[in-house]
């Protein structure tokens, strides 16, 4: 496809009107906030937004729809980052290196980087969906089941990546998640596994309350413990952008992050929490001081952050050429499409290109009204970590059991969130890593429906396991990710261990 | 005497007072908003398609309708909503195929007995459909490869146990052959596969293949109606084909039981009169919906013949808990 530079240029046009402005401006606000509560993610916030838009003109509706998109995508890391609570899946990533840097007094650092790398991350994905949207369309049609499976076998081989310092204590946390992610409906012959009776558990334990529980709960009650002994970090706010030195030392991982978020978004069914897990993982593998990671590293959050936010662009990609969404958020997007009369999909670019270009154009204009609305609000919402913990923490614990009653309406949520909860504060009392329960949650379903597929579409033979040349280059790639990854481990350790001999040396001498 | 006469004169205005509130013909419904359980998550069809009618029944109700998503356990969890509300009228929901499904599977302990029927709103028969370059370009073609190369062709469906994976089955089961039901997670990914040729064939509603057809990348062979779809009319049924076989997923409202009958027609009128709305006739028609009105009775009728022929189906295809 050629791209009509002309006809791009006239689409900022029709976006640059007081009305659609206006729209964009409030859907972009809309979903920081949304993005930023526990519970409340970007596709709920789309959703209950769609009939909204009923009777108004496509352009001004799709444009809300857009920002709503872009803001909550980056609002999530804002509460990964403050609080160590992913306000959606894909900030779940951003904790490994944003709460630490919180932690650490450099909370106005890690909240500019954030902002920033979601921002490049956005024009990034933005940029490859506008020039090489047949291209990649292409590319996600040749997914089927065999090759979700081997994508999710690539993804779980980031699990070392994430497991801290004992790899049998992330192996052990790992197949822990994969055991839970077997309860619920089995996915191809529909029999209830391990829901103990309780109807709620048949689609297993919901993602949303237990990533609430595991993470927010869990540090909410390990604040308590100690809440009498330490005291708060003084942190800087009164940063809006990154430092020059920050974005060179990041540059590698606002690129890496921002090409993983768009091709892993542009796969039907995997999203921004893949994405943000193997940007990470690949950056630390590459960065020069992988032992420093987990420590509030923000090479870190810039890759999450770019990664989850690139992923918009790369979802929009087959929603626009094929009609076939790439998300959850554009599953519920190409509804709010019919509504409005239009179809998804090849005809759409025939029919409908001015109405696709100003898609392209509402999303550029939405990632630099997001980087502005984020800066401005970037005092108000960084002010929550002066609040003292005595405060703070009961705040929290109402806001996660709030947000996890809010995705299903359903109270054996809340339930399941303070039992996660307390499971992650064990975990983490005796130095379990928490992100690989994560990772098994989203990929072990994944992995286990589409081999199942794959089996009863080959009649229960594995050799079409082998059969297909994306597959092989996935597992071949998720072996060598593995053993990449457990030299990367080895050379981790040996440093700390020169590190502790040297501190020991400070101490004698 | 006064005495007499004060006391006949309150009794008089008591029993007025009593026979004016108990003997109104209509009561003072609604006096605050109500609540619509929707069983299924914001932004999926039936949820859309409820708020769209909700919007439109505001206007005739003179009260304002939220729309609760209360979802998990495939559904039953908001089934279960629908039914365990106060009777008052303040809560309607609507109830849809799964409530079929369920319980032969052992899934839930309740039945469609277990609600006051309010209306139907739509009927949605499925569609056999295969990519367009498949050998196949009518449902016999397809019926007399499946009969030669058995389980060899995989269709694709939108779950175990799910309407479309029922109405594959029942298809089988009419005509003697043996197939492999995929199952995705929704109709969605189903249809991607389809278009990837990963599997042979899907089926699912017109309605969730529409966009692919349109753009020339599958065709459908056939629906499952008595009556050709007004979006293909190029396409027969499955019974102009030779095989009769009709089947529906369905979606409808419902109160729970005991609500005052005075109450439900408010109700069912200020939603009879959104569903003949020229909006959400518009509505329908964008999104491709096969609106099948029934009346409570009607409704109620429907739900019975669909739950035995619904487990007969299931029975065969393994599905049932027994």
């Amino acid at each position: 496809m050629n791209v009509d530079f002309g006809m791009l240029y006239h689409s900022f046009g029709n976006i640059f009107t007081l009305n659609v402005m206006f729209l964009i401006v409030v859907g972009v606000t809309g979903g920081i906030v949304v993005g930023a509560l526990p519970g409340l993610t970007a596709t709920m916030g789309v959703a209950l937004l769609i009939p909204l838009t009923f009777g108004r003109p496509p352009v001004a509706s799709l444009s809300m729809l857009m920002g709503i998109y872009t803001g909550a995508m980056y609002g999530g890391a804002i509460s990964a980052i403050l609080i160590r609570t992913p306000g959606t899946p894909a900030a779940a990533a951003t904790i490994l290196e944003g709460y630490p840097m919180c932690k650490k007094g450099m909370a106005g650092s890690a909240m500019a980087m954030s902002l920033f790398s979601s921002f490049i991350g956005g024009i990034i994905g933005c940029a490859i969906m506008i020039f090489m949207s047949p291209l990649i369309s292409g590319f996600a049609l040749e997914f089927g089941p065999v090759e979700y499976f081997a994508l999710a076998i690539f993804g779980l081989s980031v699990i070392i990546s994430v497991s801290g310092r004992s790899l049998v204590k992330g192996m052990m946390v790992g197949f822990f998640g994969l055991l839970l992610s077997s309860m619920g409906l089995d996915p191809i012959s529909g029999y209830p596994r391990f829901t103990f009776g309780f109807s709620e558990l048949m689609e297993g334990p919901n993602f949303i309350p237990t990533l609430i529980g595991l993470f927010a709960v869990s540090e909410v009650i390990a604040n308590i413990e100690k809440m009498l002994k330490t005291e708060k970090v003084k942190a800087k706010l009164n940063q809006y952008l990154p430092s020059w030195s920050e974005i060179k030392r990041s540059t590698g991982a606002l690129i890496k992050g921002s090409l993983l978020g768009t091709v892993i978004g542009s796969i039907p069914g995997a999203g921004g929490d893949i994405a943000a897990f193997v940007a990470y993982a690949e950056t630390k593998r590459s960065s020069k001081t992988p032992e420093l990671f987990g420590t509030g590293m923000v090479e870190g959050v810039a890759a999450t952050e770019a990664a989850n936010n690139s992923c918009q662009g790369g979802a929009m990609i087959p929603l626009l050429s094929l009609g076939v969404p790439g998300d959850a958020v554009t599953a519920v997007l190409l509804g709010a499409f019919v509504i409005q009369g239009l179809q998804p999909g090849p005809l759409l670019y025939k029919d409908h290109m001015d109405l696709v270009y100003a898609i392209f154009a509402a999303m550029i204009v939405a990632q630099f009204v997001m980087q502005f609305v984020g800066m401005v609000g970037m005092r108000f919402f960084a002010k929550v970590i002066l609040i003292e913990n005595a405060i703070l923490m009961p705040m929290i614990l109402v806001l996660s059991m709030i947000g996890s009653y809010a995705m299903r309406g359903n109270v054996f949520d809340v339930g399941l969130t303070i039992v996660f909860g307390i499971i992650g504060f064990l975990m983490q009392k005796y130095d379990f890593p928490l992100s690989p329960i994560l990772l098994a949650l989203i990929l072990g379903p994944m992995a286990e429906s589409n081999l199942r597929r794959a089996l009863v579409i080959s009649g229960g033979h594995a050799s079409i396991l082998f059969s297909r040349p994306i597959a092989i280059v996935l597992m071949v790639l998720a072996v060598t990710f593995l053993v990449l990854s457990i030299f990367t481990h080895n050379k981790i350790e040996k440093r700390l261990a020169e590190l502790a001999v040297k501190d020991d040396d400070m101490t004698l001498t | 005497m006064r005495k007499k006469i004060v006391f006949m004169v309150s009794l008089l205005a008591i029993f007025g007072l009593v026979t004016s509130v108990f003997g109104q013909k209509k009561p003072d419904f609604p006096r605050k908003s109500v609540t619509v359980i929707c069983p299924w998550s914001a932004g999926g069809g039936t949820d859309v398609l409820l708020r769209a009618l909700s919007k439109e029944t505001e206007k005739f109700l003179g009260q304002s309708i939220t729309v609760v998503n209360n979802t998990g356990g495939g559904g039953g969890i908001g089934h279960a909503a629908i039914m365990n509300a106060n009777p008052d009228g303040y809560t309607v929901g609507m109830i849809t195929f799964e409530l079929n499904s369920l319980p032969p599977q052992g899934l839930i302990p309740f039945t469609y007995k277990d609600y006051d029927p309010l209306m139907r709103i739509n009927a949605d028969p499925p569609a056999l459909t295969v990519k367009k370059d498949s050998p196949f370009n009518n449902v016999k073609d397809f019926i007399a490869y499946a009969k030669t190369h058995p389980s060899e062709i995989a269709i694709g469906n939108s779950g175990p146990g799910s309407v479309w994976h029922i109405a594959a089955g029942l298809m089988a089961q009419q005509t003697g052959v043996k197939v492999k039901y995929v199952p995705y997670d929704g109709a969605a990914p189903a249809v991607t596969s389809l278009v990837g040729g990963h599997i042979q064939a899907v089926s699912v509603s017109v309605a969730e293949v529409r966009a692919q057809v349109d753009a020339g990348n599958l065709k459908i062979l056939g629906v499952m109606d008595n009556k050709r779809d007004p979006l293909y009319p190029n396409v027969p049924t499955f019974k102009e084909q030779g095989i009769d076989v009709t089947f529906y997923t369905w979606r409808g409202l419902a109160l729970p039981k005991k609500v005052n009958p005075a109450i439900k027609a408010i109700l069912s009128d200020a939603f009879k009169k959104a569903f003949d709305s020229q909006e959400f006739q518009a509505f329908a028609k964008k999104v491709g919906l096969n609106l099948a009105y029934q009346n409570d009775k009607d409704f109620a009728k429907f739900l019975e013949t669909n739950a035995k022929d619904v487990e007969a189906v299931m029975k065969t295809l393994g599905l049932t808990k027994k």
